[in-house]
């Protein structure tokens, strides 16, 4: 889609420009006749041109409920976890999906108690 | 349509709503002055200048609508017509005015 709306973004700028020129050039002339029709095409085709690629340059919309938005943001985690930059927005319905099971306090209490026993020897 | 029950079982994202004004802000600012180069250029005085430019700024939606909204105007905007067909289309007209002059004083002078 860059490539595209880039490509059409150059094109519709040289076509715009050269529009331009020639009118710029036309007006030059001692004739008054009016703007001839080649050069009129010319230049809404450019802008034509320009208009799809600005549009189609431009940063894609995000749905605004918020089920649709949680729903594509929960979607798309496993993507955005890969890039790792963007962390302004996070999958809503983290904290249901990931959650903690509960604390094993027995193997703790022997993990601790291990711990100051290993202190002990030393 | 929108009543309070309907934002209860659905709220709205403001952070998107913001993203997608911001969106449609750049796109008709950036047209606006596109459009007043091509207005200047063709010689339009007066009327025919600002009918162009609605009728171009109604093609910009068009073209908004059909690929960056996929055709489901409502899942983005909070209020379509206000927010997509009519967006903005106002506040671009002053960038439209500049160019327009500036470029019908450029080559017509």
């Amino acid at each position: 889609m860059t490539l595209i709306s880039t490509s059409l973004n150059g094109l519709g700028l040289v076509l715009l420009t050269h529009a331009v020129y020639s009118a710029h050039e036309h007006s030059l002339l001692p004739t008054t006749a009016a703007l001839p029709l080649d050069i009129t095409i010319e230049l809404l085709a450019a802008v034509l041109l320009l208009c799809i690629g600005i549009v189609l340059a431009s940063p894609d919309l995000k749905p605004i409920k918020w089920s649709v938005w949680g729903g594509k943001l929960s979607r798309e985690e496993h993507k955005a976890a890969e890039k790792a930059g963007d962390v302004t927005e996070r999958d809503p319905y983290e904290q249901l999906d990931v959650r903690r099971g509960f604390l094993d306090i027995r193997s703790k209490r022997q993990d601790f108690a291990d711990w100051v026993r290993e202190g002990a020897t030393k | 349509m929108l009543d309070e029950r309907e934002l209860a079982i659905s709220p709205i994202v403001q952070s998107s709503v913001q993203h997608n004004a911001q969106t449609i802000s750049n796109i008709r600012s950036l047209t606006a002055s596109l459009f007043g180069v091509a207005a200047g250029t063709l010689g339009l005085e007066s009327y025919p200048g600002f009918i162009f430019y609605l009728a171009a700024s109604l093609l910009v939606s068009v073209l908004i609508f059909a690929f960056r909204a996929e055709g489901k105007a409502s899942e983005y905007f909070h209020s379509p017509l206000g927010d997509l067909w009519l967006g903005e289309v106002f506040g671009g007209m002053s960038g439209f005015v500049l160019t327009w002059t500036l470029f019908y004083g450029l080559v017509r002078a």
